[in-house]
């Protein structure tokens, strides 16, 4: 049995956690507001982006170069799988589903007979990964901290992919990330960034406007715009993942932290009772043995 | 006299939403000035100054975008910019200091830096558009 001074040590140890814990809570609920104000923030730019290439993406023919960004390379060959984790953990499992859907997509590629390569973005996803299938690791990022270094961190990744693209190092992207759906549910979420997927999202804009469509002039021209306006798409749909990750990041640890502390304190309950009992039979055996040494004289 | 609804947004934020008299923009081709009932116009823009003026033709506000979009329909105008800084809070010495830097580098993204270190120099002295 556990002398009260053992069940002391473990109360107090469980009470330090709980306070760690709930402060990480708060830290992370704040975190969280700020992250979703980024996000709203970034929102009209890029719905008006995706506006301006629904409409031109209809008149874009297959080409070359730039171009291809959107009609794809013709082939169906080569993937590369973007895992979009976290840099931290204790959040859950926020990170552990971006890798097992990660790992389950990798393998359901690969057994249709594909040749797939990773680009982790996110410690966690990254080391994950590293563990797991190294050699299939083409390039990863981590500390991109989106919240403090905004677009520039998407501008990375996005360069890298558009790089490495047009080298012909693969055919198409999915980027897999959690995508915030309120402050307590995520949902793993994969989605095509190369070449575009415009069938999603023409069909959307094309409810609110449909009659109002092509009789814009273009300045210079169709194709220029279009030239320049398809990488920036590629890397305004990184930031948006990167912002709903990272508000989702902190919403899956507020929860996991209020579940944690909420635990804790459930601990902390039943150690008191148990620590309460033990000093109760404590005293009851003592009071026992001083009276029967009473008795006996 | 008319207006014309007016966005300057940037990946990050929506710097400027307001009425405006009158937008001039650095379009790819040339500066577009573009008054209320502007035709329906899709344009690709080049570094240089994005000027908002009131209804009476004062200057409100000065921009530079390092590039971006402008969709401009008789009702409104929309420039959708990489990097957005207004014009009076731009250092001269720290920008020609960044010129020097840029110049030391040779690869394809400091020309393209350098492309808009030198167009932000020319739109803090051109005076231009000041007044119209």
């Amino acid at each position: 049995m556990p002398s009260l001074k053992d069940i002391k040590t473990q109360i107090n140890s469980v009470g330090s956690t709980r306070k760690i814990t709930s402060a990480m809570k708060m830290v992370a609920a704040s975190k969280l507001r700020r992250s979703q104000e980024k996000a709203e923030a970034a929102r009209p730019y890029s719905s008006r982006l995706e506006e301006m290439l629904a409409s031109l993406a209809s008149s874009a023919a297959s080409g070359e170069g730039i171009i291809k960004l959107l009609t794809g390379t013709g082939n169906d060959q080569n993937y590369v799988v973007v895992p979009v984790s976290a840099d931290r953990g204790l959040c859950g499992g926020f990170n552990s589903s971006i890798n097992k859907e990660t790992f389950r997509l990798v393998k359901s590629l690969e057994d249709d007979g594909k040749n797939v390569q990773l680009m982790p973005v996110g410690k966690k996803s990254r080391d994950f990964f590293n563990r797991v299938m190294k050699d299939k690791i083409l390039e990863s990022f981590a500390d991109l901290n989106v919240s403090v270094n905004g677009y520039d961190a998407a501008l990375q990744v996005s360069n890298k992919l558009q790089e490495l693209y047009f080298d012909g190092k693969f055919d198409k992207c999915i980027i897999v990330f959690n995508k915030f759906k309120s402050a307590i549910s995520q949902e793993v979420t994969q989605q095509q960034l190369i070449p575009l997927d415009v069938s999603n999202s023409s069909k959307e804009e094309n409810v609110d406007d449909s009659g109002a469509k092509a009789i814009y002039d273009y300045e210079p021209d169709e194709e220029t715009i279009l030239k320049d306006l398809l990488p920036k798409n590629v890397s305004i749909q990184i930031f948006k993942v990167l912002l709903e990750s990272d508000a989702g990041e902190h919403g899956a640890r507020m929860a996991a932290m209020d579940n944690a502390t909420r635990n804790a304190g459930e601990m902390i309950d039943s150690l008191t009772l148990k620590y309460n009992r033990t000093r109760q039979a404590f005293i009851t055996k003592e009071l026992i043995e001083i009276i029967s040494g009473a008795e006996s004289i | 006299m008319a207006t014309i609804s007016f966005d300057l947004v940037s990946p990050e934020n929506l710097i400027f939403n307001d009425k405006a008299g009158m937008i001039i923009v650095p379009g790819k081709d040339g500066d577009l000035g573009v008054l209320p009932g502007h035709s329906k116009v899709m344009s690709s823009l080049r570094p240089g100054r994005v000027m908002v003026y009131g209804e009476d033709k004062n200057l409100l506000k000065a921009f530079f975008v390092s590039g971006g979009f402008a969709e401009i329909n008789p009702e409104k105008c929309i420039v959708l910019a990489e990097s957005v800084v207004e014009l009076n809070t731009l250092e001269k010495s720290l920008i020609e200091k960044e010129i020097q830097d840029l110049e030391n580098e040779e690869n394809k993204k400091s020309k393209e830096k350098l492309l808009v270190a030198n167009a932000k120099l020319e739109a803090i002295d051109a005076k231009f558009y000041d007044k119209i």
